[in-house]
């Protein structure tokens, strides 16, 4: 629009010519000189006019209009530093945080996902509604059938999580690694970025081996080298050839929340549809027109024929999940309260900033009123306010932007694992189209919310009455004293709200943390040392390599005991069906399970988990040994209630199975192995050396170190990691974390969410406190006359104080009342993030209100002193 | 929008002033009133153009390009902006023209029937 950028006395010196020209013309026919100037003014017509219409069709005058303003605005706000620090600060930290917290619900929640029609896409698990299991894996026999005959699938994929240990070139190394049918990323909808993806003959077990790899693998082991296709790569000991790769932002889609992040894809699934052991998750794509709960019904159908020629599958049923719903997990209803906690905070820093600007538009009644009487319409006023507004929230919003990214970075590290697998961007913050295009909205609105109403309140001055109180310090009408009488009383009463959810969420945690989890965590490291190939094929040949290790790291110094155990006693063990032989033929469907937990002698001695009854595993529980086992209190009182369980027999898997008889030598304490908020399961430990009996079940793989407690950790790692090495240098060492570290996982969310929800609501605390403050030191100085005449004719100064104070208690105990209100009704939607404490707890609520009385009646004692020290005299004088 | 007679010049119909100045300009640059003369002189006087109404649409021509200006020197040695025809403005005068001649014949065909028949 303004390529030329031609100024108007450009354009005055053409018309001047053109006028020039004339004249000459004029002359040459005969006219004096100023005949032909007028003649030839004539003909141009009206010379002003036209450079008006010049400069209008140029546009310039809304930009002059609008830059006008903008300058104007900058230079009142240079005026006043105090008010536009104050101002920026407050709404940077109000869009700053909606920011940050808007982009991690749009990471999890709203970004679309990058594969085609991903509306279509379900995963496929199984549930069992008469016994109340969930999300358990699939048979062959239900992937077939369901895929062949419920019409509801375009096509099915199936996968089951593995770990592929990678040798040959390079140091050994485990990755998570996934056993994928070949129609897995034709489901997904997603092509490889080199190479390709398997073909279905590649699903036959005799077919060749063949891989995929991750971006990040082939970057990180295979220097991005595209030459790596076709060739071959150790995998488990066997030989695969690689044929494809995927590109950078595949691997974790499709993953749970909770799995690991696949490194590769191996293929080889084969299904059989008389296979109905539970090996696979699948993932779906329905017909167009078929939705969730229809498929649902349309493969129970199916089940409820199969069931009938496959006991084992009794009782079972496709559970059907969004890819949406599967990938966000449980941080939904965190997020869906986030999102509105910091809403209320952007809120109250919005009324806060209106009370701020009607403060300022009192002081500036007479600008307005001169301005007004020299012919600026109320249009033009309410333009410049709102121009000035504009400014500060722009100013405000791209400092916010800034704490954004700041504070994507900081909660990206309070962030539970799980939701970073589900939102690798997190860190990344506000720089994502949609979030920026967001933040700018925000600005926007809140530019409106907070601006509109104090500049149509000032654009309307009372002409005569203000210019003739010129001199007086302005005036202010009582509907504009009402207004922000309303507007500080709202504020408390969402920073009430705020208060109360973050009272609940600290009590949460501080309820979730005093849980005794049935072990001490303190001073123990982990490690996960998977054996696997040839070399330990034989179970003797693992049991052997874990008592050297131990007995080797046992001797380092600050280490008081080492044991092994397969799985970590938080939200990682694996359930297994047992019988007692009590009752050894339980009918289908009430087949007992436990936890089944591999252990080496020293477990409970290291984990401090007490033994109630009989004895602990010892040396000579080996394959030589009588069969023994320890079960936790838990199963004795399920199974045995009321009886002795020494001595009682128990044998592991479905009823009828060839397994050996255990006998029960002790009874173990019960740990919350799922986490401090789930209850107890019923668990069995059997001794490593005595593994394995069952086909299918895998061998200890966390060692397990407890240091006294002055032992440094770093040194110690070193030290266990070069006994291991020692015994066996291809052995892999991975996940190193110390038993604090896990158990803080489980409850990573409940700390995440109440520690934004504190400085939420401590955010809320401080503006609350300012609007209340501000609200009374304006009408303290506005009153400064009136207190001056009370005082003189006798007042005492604790009246006056009584006066000022309670005024400001007035207001916060109505915003107290409306908040309390308003958290009975809202806190509900937190139920799912508590733990141990109610959605309308009385102490919270109770402390919040003694929490927000003391901040108000501090809030108001400062403008009480200022009113209190007023001289009468001078007061009297003052206007 | 009718012409109307004020005198015995024809006030420009709306929008023929473009059409008018690119026409103007492609014997060559010319500055603004040399092209308001050229009007006036080649309609046979007939044509009323009002000088001031010129710059606006010069301008307008030269925001889409048709159009280009540079201060020059005129014949009689004054300083003066001069506007030349661009490869654009060529484009846009064929159209323009088929445009009016398409007009033109089609209000001439209307007004020769309704004469008919009146």
């Amino acid at each position: 629009m303004f390529r030329w950028r031609r100024k108007a006395s450009d354009f005055g010196a053409e018309t001047e010519a053109h006028i020039q020209l004339e004249m000459e013309r004029l002359q040459e026919s005969g006219l004096t000189a100023d005949e032909a100037r007028a003649a030839a003014r004539r003909a141009f017509g009206n010379v002003t006019q036209a450079e008006e219409r010049f400069y209008e069709a140029r546009r310039w005058l809304w930009w002059d209009g609008l830059w006008q303003d903008v300058r104007f605005g900058l230079r009142m706000l240079a005026k006043t530093p105090g008010f536009t620090a104050v101002a920026v600060l407050t709404l940077a930290l109000g869009i700053g945080a909606t920011t940050a917290i808007f982009s991690a619900v749009y990471a999890v929640l709203l970004k679309p996902l990058p594969f085609r029609d991903a509306g279509r896409l379900v995963f496929v698990e199984k549930k069992n509604p008469p016994r109340g299991w969930i999300r358990n894996p699939i048979s062959p026999t239900e992937i077939l059938a369901w895929r062949e005959q419920s019409g509801a699938f375009e096509d099915l994929a199936v996968y089951t999580q593995s770990t592929c240990v990678l040798t040959g070139a390079g140091e050994a190394e485990e990755d998570p690694c996934e056993v994928a049918s070949s129609n897995l990323f034709h489901v997904l909808g997603a092509a490889p970025l080199f190479g390709r993806t398997f073909s279905p003959d590649e699903d036959q077990p005799d077919a060749p081996h063949v891989a995929i790899l991750s971006y990040g693998l082939w970057r990180r082991r295979f220097g991005e080298n595209p030459g790596r296709i076709g060739r071959a790569i150790e995998i488990n000991h066997t030989s695969y050839t690689i044929v494809g790769v995927m590109p950078a932002n595949f691997s974790h889609l499709y993953g749970t929340p909770y799995g690991t992040i696949p490194a590769l894809w191996v293929g080889g699934i084969a299904l059989s549809a008389e296979h109905t052991w539970n090996d696979y998750f699948g993932i779906g794509r329905l017909k167009p027109g078929i939705g969730l709960r229809q498929a649902e019904a349309r493969t129970a159908q199916v089940s409820a024929r199969i069931e009938r020629e496959h006991p084992d599958l009794k009782g079972w049923r496709a559970e059907m999940l969004s890819i949406r719903a599967v990938v966000s997990g449980d941080t939904r209803p965190a997020l869906v309260v986030l999102m509105g906690a910091v809403m209320f905070v952007l809120l109250i820093a919005c009324a806060n900033m209106a009370n701020l600007l009607l403060a300022r538009g009192a002081s500036r009644a007479t600008e307005f009123a001169v301005r007004n009487a020299l012919g600026a319409g109320e249009g033009r006023i309410v333009r410049q306010l709102l121009t000035e507004s504009l400014l500060i929230t722009l100013a405000g919003g791209i400092l916010g932007v800034l704490l954004a990214s700041w504070g994507c970075q900081g909660m990206a590290a309070l962030a539970p694992r799980y939701l970073l697998n589900s939102a690798p961007g997190l860190a990344g913050g506000a720089a994502d189209f949609n979030v920026l295009a967001f933040a700018l909205c925000t600005i926007l609105a809140t530019t409106f919310l907070f601006g509109l109403a104090p500049a149509l309140q000032n654009s309307r001055p009372d002409l005569t009455g203000t210019l003739k109180e010129t001199g007086r310090g302005g005036g202010q009408s009582p509907r504009s004293r009402r207004l922000r009488s309303v507007l500080v009383v709202s504020e408390i009463a969402l920073a009430t709200v705020l208060l109360v959810g973050a009272g609940l969420m600290v009590r949460t945690l501080a309820r979730l943390s005093r849980v005794n989890l049935g072990f001490d965590p303190a001073h123990i490291l982990t490690l996960r040392v998977p054996l696997s190939g040839e070399r330990y094929k034989p179970p003797q040949a693992q049991a052997e390599f874990w008592d050297h290790a131990i007995a080797a790291i046992e001797t380092l110094p600050g280490v008081e005991s080492a044991s092994v155990s397969r799985g970590l006693p938080v939200g990682d063990w694996a359930g297994q069906f047992f019988t007692t032989a009590d009752d050894p033929n339980p009918p289908a469907g009430h087949v007992p399970d436990a936890n089944y937990i591999v252990v080496s002698p020293d477990y409970f001695r290291t984990l401090q988990i007490p033994l109630r009854r009989g004895r602990s595993f010892n040396a000579r529980d080996t394959q030589t040994g009588a069969r023994v086992a320890i079960v936790n209190e838990e199963l004795a009182r399920l199974y045995w209630p009321g009886r002795d369980p020494l001595g009682k027999q128990i044998r592991l898997g479905a009823p009828g199975g060839t397994e050996p008889w255990l006998t029960v030598v002790g009874v173990a304490g019960n740990v919350h192995s799922q986490g401090p908020d789930e209850g107890f399961h019923a668990e069995t430990y059997v001794p490593d050396a005595q593994y394995p009996w069952l086909a299918g079940l895998l061998g200890p793989e966390h060692l397990l170190v407890r240091m006294s407690a002055r032992a440094m950790p770093e040194g110690l790692i070193r030290a266990v990691v070069r006994d291991v090495h020692r015994l066996d240098a291809g052995v892999p060492v991975a996940d190193i974390l110390t038993m604090e570290q896990v158990v803080r996982e489980p409850i990573a969310q409940q700390r995440m969410v109440m520690a934004l929800m504190v400085s939420f609501a401590g955010l809320a605390l401080i503006l609350s406190a300012l609007g209340t403050y501000s609200v009374l030191s304006y009408s303290i100085a506005q009153r400064t006359r009136e207190i001056g005449m009370r005082m003189a004719l006798g007042a005492q100064r604790g009246s006056v104080l009584r006066l000022v104070v309670g005024g400001g208690v007035r207001l916060a105990v109505l915003g107290i009342a409306l908040g309390i209100a308003a958290a009975l009704a809202l806190t509900r939607l937190m139920t799912e993030l508590l733990f141990g404490v109610g959605a309308t707890d009385p102490m919270t609520f109770a402390v919040v209100t003694v929490v927000l009385v003391a901040s108000s009646l501090a809030a108001s004692y400062i403008p009480a002193r200022r009113a209190i020290n007023v001289d009468p005299i001078v007061a009297l004088r003052h206007e | 929008m009718s012409t109307q007679e004020t005198g015995e010049r024809l006030e420009l119909l709306q929008g023929t002033l473009d059409l008018l100045i690119l026409r103007t300009l492609i014997f060559g640059s010319q500055h603004g009133q040399g092209i308001a003369r050229a009007i006036q002189q080649t309609s046979e006087e007939d044509l009323l153009v009002e000088h001031g109404a010129l710059y606006p649409a010069l301008q307008r021509l030269e925001d889409r390009g048709w159009i280009s200006a540079k201060w020059g020197t005129s014949a009689t040695n004054r300083k003066a902006r001069f506007y030349s025809l661009t490869a654009a403005g060529r484009k846009q005068l064929v159209k323009e023209t088929a445009k009016w001649e398409r007009l033109a014949t089609a209000i001439g065909r209307i007004l020769a029937r309704q004469a008919e028949e009146g």
